[in-house]
């Protein structure tokens, strides 16, 4: 629609300064978002980033594009209503592993099952921060450090890329907070990919979760070319620490919904006159 | 005359002190928010420094045509450019010490990415251009160094706080 | 019955996939071709199919339509479970029974002392046809008691089976014949025809048209009975004015995927019931605070909780003034009647549109559901479009009206991000309390300020006594003031379209002079009853009537109720 524009990433960012904790890996996030926005010249009128409740749901607010922060766990919604709306746009949808996995989880798996032409940012530092420090449904089970769970919360936690696999997700990417540039590359990917793109980013949280540094001697890039087998993914994401950074899981399937037919008549009454 | 080492040398430098000015003002306006001042003053010069730097490399660049290269296409040694300090390394109730020792280990980084062009690359002018750079590098390591000497000792207990953390939302 | 006008009621009932509904539609409509009105309602048993079910009619020279107080014409296919409609069903005395053999006739049938015509009614049918089925047969007898053709029966029931086998079809025609023919000794007086080029609609139907017609082009669904009728209807039509259609996984998902496409500048419109709105309130108080305009329409059933799915109420009028947690203000409204949910849907819309807010509609299972014969239906004018000036743009920008513009993605150089959090005039977050206070008297005041014109509610007649209501009991209320006009007494209706924010003044101005007011609901907790009091000074004694589903409500139990009260 729009010839794409040459600004720098900087230039994307707005003058809201961002409350996120020094530390916090979420900056890498923005600063990842808006190296892809320069890379894919894309005009921040005909953008729009949606987000849920939580540190991470902060982020539209520091970027200068149109933006929807809206309630706890229901981004996805919100912003596949808007893609459907106007097709036109580019819709980013974000927010928190709690704002997605828990309360937002039934959105979530029917996002990825219905497929509609958007990316979807799952920061997830496996807590829920802004509301100091409970477990998520991606926190180890053994994690004593909320007082919600003081023996941990003893449950296992959810395989995010496994979840979406299975849910139909066709594109699933997973980042890590330490390295930005590598996440813009996966963000910017995951825009121009047609369909639901999923991206998982691993993003320490420093004030509940400060072991959490440990994850950079862990963390490792996928070398091979993403999967495109259903199968064979399954086994890599039931399998995996959960550590392996790229595009894992690349599989096209048709996106939702197919290009509308035609408008025809206008006359919408005409069944009700005997 | 344009060589194509040269372009990418350039490239990548002014990429480096371009990122390191963002990322220090980016950090000096953390800081700020959570009321660190020393530090954030601290970042706010160093991006004053990395400014100037970047002047001078970009001077140097006019003159040539550089290519256009996405975030994720430079060739860094690390995951990011050398002297971009990383979002994970700071902390809110930061010392003065633990920033300069911060800034001297992109010094040094910075210094090490310049000497290896100044030492590997074929072309001369590159080589000529990336010792100047190194030098420069050196140069601020040192005054860190002598800064930081200066310095009194860390609390061992300087990150703790006795308040629980608050919830905004 | 009044005295004035005829009114018959027939009812058909049957078990086991009989077919009993589709005779009162085709019957329904072959009347209303001769010019005839009427209402059809259904009750069903449980089963999905194959249950007892029971088609409704009731035909009038008016297009007033409250539920039949009783039956003069009962068609009964069989008596299984016949009980089951026991209080819904209501036989005149002398009512014409018409049914298989005397013997299996219920007690409680023979009570009202009937006029019982027996005849073999499965024979019949075989006979004119092997495939000849039963309902096919009443279709004609009941067609010939109301004085219509066989061709005009004929036609459109092969209009409704056109896509089954010919032999069905013609077992169908064969069937209708045989019973327009059948010799019927019985009469009854039958309501005279008035102008033909009617209507056939549902009130689901007519409040999805409305909101179509309103501009509505992306809906979201999530089926809940008794609204998902709605959201079918209006499939296919929104296809052919190029808009979308959602299936959500669930109504927190409904509810914010039309705020997400509203945001998008695309008017957006969702429709469930009770249940379905308590889950999405606190997504409607994020379409209050960001300023979103959406339209939800609450097709009310019996409640509290799962209630009484498939019969009507009005008892989510709390929820629907008060659900939102915060100062959540917004806008209420509540069609009278089923051609009134084409006006009021799309006046909810234009509305929410205008001032940027929830809009939530209060229809019932009893309008929703029933279809009825009606002239073409008022619709809404478009509203006047706010005037903006904006140099400089502030989303939320503090205004005489307290409408701000609000900008759309593409719009250049006016982007902003929408938020649930308390924010300043320029969107971003704020805990200040000069924002709060502004934002809040901002939400307040464009609607309080906004001029509703004439449309906020029907107020009829003249009295000293005055009766009130929402929404659908409108049809009671002014069975009850003919009723009470009979007997000398004469009162005054206001039925109210507009709930929120009340037009305290104009009722107020509506009520002067009145002796008495009584303030009719079909809930438990008279919920109207105690919002007026709440909202406003009475000069007068105010009473409450208020009897909860299923039974709908009737003028005459309105009255005796109001004579009870005042011989107390």
């Amino acid at each position: 629609m729009n010839e794409p524009v040459k600004l720098k990433a900087k230039d994307y960012k707005s003058a809201v300064k961002p409350i996120w904790c020094p530390g916090c890996g979420h900056f890498s996030i923005l600063n990842a978002l808006t190296k892809a926005f320069a890379a894919l010249g894309i005009a921040k009128d005909d953008t729009v980033l949606v987000s849920g409740i939580g540190c991470s749901s902060r982020l539209p607010a520091y970027v200068d594009s149109y933006g929807f922060h809206g309630v706890h766990g229901r981004g996805l919604a919100i912003a596949q209503g808007l893609k459907v709306a106007r097709p036109d746009l580019t819709v980013i949808a974000m927010g928190g592993d709690g704002d997605g996995f828990s309360i937002g989880g039934n959105h979530f798996i029917h996002a990825c099952r219905r497929n509609v032409n958007m990316t979807y940012i799952a920061m997830d530092n496996e807590v829920y921060g802004m509301t100091k420090g409970q477990a998520s449904p991606t926190t180890p089970a053994d994690w004593d450090h909320s007082k919600l769970t003081p023996h941990g919360p003893g449950v296992r936690p959810f395989k995010p890329a496994a979840l979406a696999l299975a849910a139909g997700a066709p594109w699933i990417a997973r980042g890590y907070s330490g390295n930005p540039n590598q996440i813009a590359k996966l963000i910017a990917e995951a825009i121009e990919h047609p369909g639901f793109s999923f991206v998982q980013v691993l993003s320490q949280c420093i004030t509940f979760c400060p072991e959490q540094t440990d994850w950079k001697a862990i963390v490792n890039e996928r070398e091979e070319a993403p999967l495109v087998d259903a199968d064979e993914a399954a086994q890599l994401f039931l399998h995996e620490d959960g550590f392996q950074t790229g595009v894992l899981y690349n599989a096209p399937r048709a996106t939702w919904p197919p290009s509308p037919p035609e408008p025809q008549s206008q006359d919408i009454t005409r069944g009700f006159c005997l | 005359m344009s060589t194509q080492p040269l372009a990418d040398f350039l490239a990548h430098s002014v990429e480096l002190e371009s990122e390191a000015r963002e990322r220090y003002l980016e950090l000096a306006q953390s800081m700020a928010e959570h009321h660190n001042r020393e530090v954030s003053e601290f970042f706010s010069r160093m991006a004053e420094e990395s400014r100037l730097h970047l002047e001078e490399v970009a001077e140097i660049a006019q003159e040539h045509k550089l290519p256009e290269l996405k975030a994720w296409e430079f060739e860094w040694p690390g995951e990011e450019s050398p002297e971009a300090t990383s979002y994970e390394a700071v902390h809110y109730r930061m010392t003065l010490r633990q920033a300069m020792l911060l800034a001297l280990d992109n010094e040094r980084a910075a210094e090490k990415f310049y000497g290896s062009f100044a030492k590997t690359s074929d072309d001369p002018e590159t080589r000529s251009l990336a010792a100047q750079f190194a030098a420069e590098e050196a140069s601020h390591a040192a005054q860190l160094v002598k800064k930081l000497g200066a310095l009194p000792p860390d609390s061992a207990q300087q990150l703790e706080e006795d308040d629980d953390p608050h919830m905004p939302e | 019955m009044t005295m004035t006008q005829t009114e018959l009621s027939v009812a058909i009932t049957g078990a086991g996939g009989a077919g009993v509904i589709s005779v009162g539609e085709l019957l329904l409509q072959a009347w209303a071709r001769e010019g005839g009105r009427g209402l059809l309602r259904k009750a069903f048993g449980p089963q999905i199919r194959g249950g007892e079910s029971a088609a409704l009619l009731k035909l009038t020279e008016s297009e007033r339509y409250t539920a039949a107080s009783s039956y003069q014409v009962l068609l009964a296919f069989d008596w299984n479970n016949y009980s089951r409609f026991g209080d819904e069903i209501k036989l005149a005395p002398g009512c014409i029974v018409f049914c298989e053999e005397a013997a299996e006739v219920p007690a409680e049938v023979m009570a009202v002392k009937p006029d019982l015509v027996c005849l073999p009614m499965k024979q019949l049918a075989a006979q004119a046809h092997e495939e000849g089925r039963v309902n096919m047969l009443a279709l004609g007898l009941l067609g010939q008691l109301l004085g219509l053709s066989e061709a005009s029966l004929s036609e459109l029931a092969t209009q409704k089976l056109a896509h089954k086998p010919l032999a069905y079809q013609q077992a169908a025609q064969a069937c209708i014949a045989a019973g327009t023919g059948y010799g019927l000794s019985c009469d009854v007086p039958v309501p005279v025809p008035g102008a033909k080029g009617c209507w056939y609609i549902s009130g689901n139907q007519a409040a999805g048209l409305g909101a179509l017609e309103a501009g509505i082009r992306f809906v979201a669904a999530y089926p809940i009975t008794p609204a998902s009728d709605v959201l079918e209807w209006m499939a296919s039509p929104l296809e052919q004015l190029g808009g979308n259609l959602v299936q959500a996984e669930d109504e927190l998902a409904a509810v914010n995927m039309i705020i997400g496409a509203a945001f998008g500048g695309v008017p957006a419109f969702t429709a469930t019931s009770g249940p379905g709105l308590a889950l999405m309130t606190e997504s409607l108080g994020l379409a209050v605070a960001s300023e979103t305009p959406i339209t939800v329409l609450n097709v009310m059933r019996g409640g509290p909780s799962t209630g009484i799915p498939t019969k009507s109420e009005q008892s989510d009028l709390n929820i629907a003034l008060h659900g939102l947690h915060g100062d959540a203000p917004h806008l209420v409204l509540a069609p009278l009647d089923i051609a009134d949910c084409v006006y009021t849907s799309a006046w909810a819309v234009q509305l929410a549109q205008q001032l940027q807010t929830v809009a939530i509609v209060l229809s019932d299972q009893f309008i929703g559901q029933s279809t009825a014969v009606i002239s073409e239906p008022q619709r809404c004018a478009a509203l006047e479009a706010a005037a903006t000036e904006d140099n400089d743009y502030l989303r939320y920008r503090l205004t005489e009206s307290g409408i701000s513009t609000m900008a759309t993605p593409g719009d250049a150089g006016l982007r902003y991000t929408a938020d649930g959090l308390e924010h300043n005039e320029a969107g971003t977050p704020s805990a200040r309390d000069d924002d709060h206070q502004r934002q809040l008297h901002k939400r307040e005041h464009k609607l309080s300020a906004c001029s509703y014109g004439d449309a906020w509610a029907r107020a009829e007649g003249d009295g000293e006594l005055a009766m009130v209501c929402f929404g659908s009991a409108s049809a009671a209320l002014c069975e009850a003031a003919e009723l009470l006009a009979e007997q000398g007494v004469a009162a005054r209706t206001v039925s109210l379209r507009l709930l929120a924010p009340l037009q305290v003044e104009r009722l107020q101005a509506a009520l002067a002079g009145c002796s008495s007011v009584w303030v009719i609901e079909q809930n438990h907790g008279a919920q109207l009853y105690h919002y007026l009091r709440g909202q406003m000074d009475f000069a007068m004694p105010v009473h409450s009537y208020a009897r909860a589903g299923p039974v709908p409500l009737s003028g005459a139990a309105i009255v005796a109720a109001m004579k009870e009260a005042t011989a107390a």
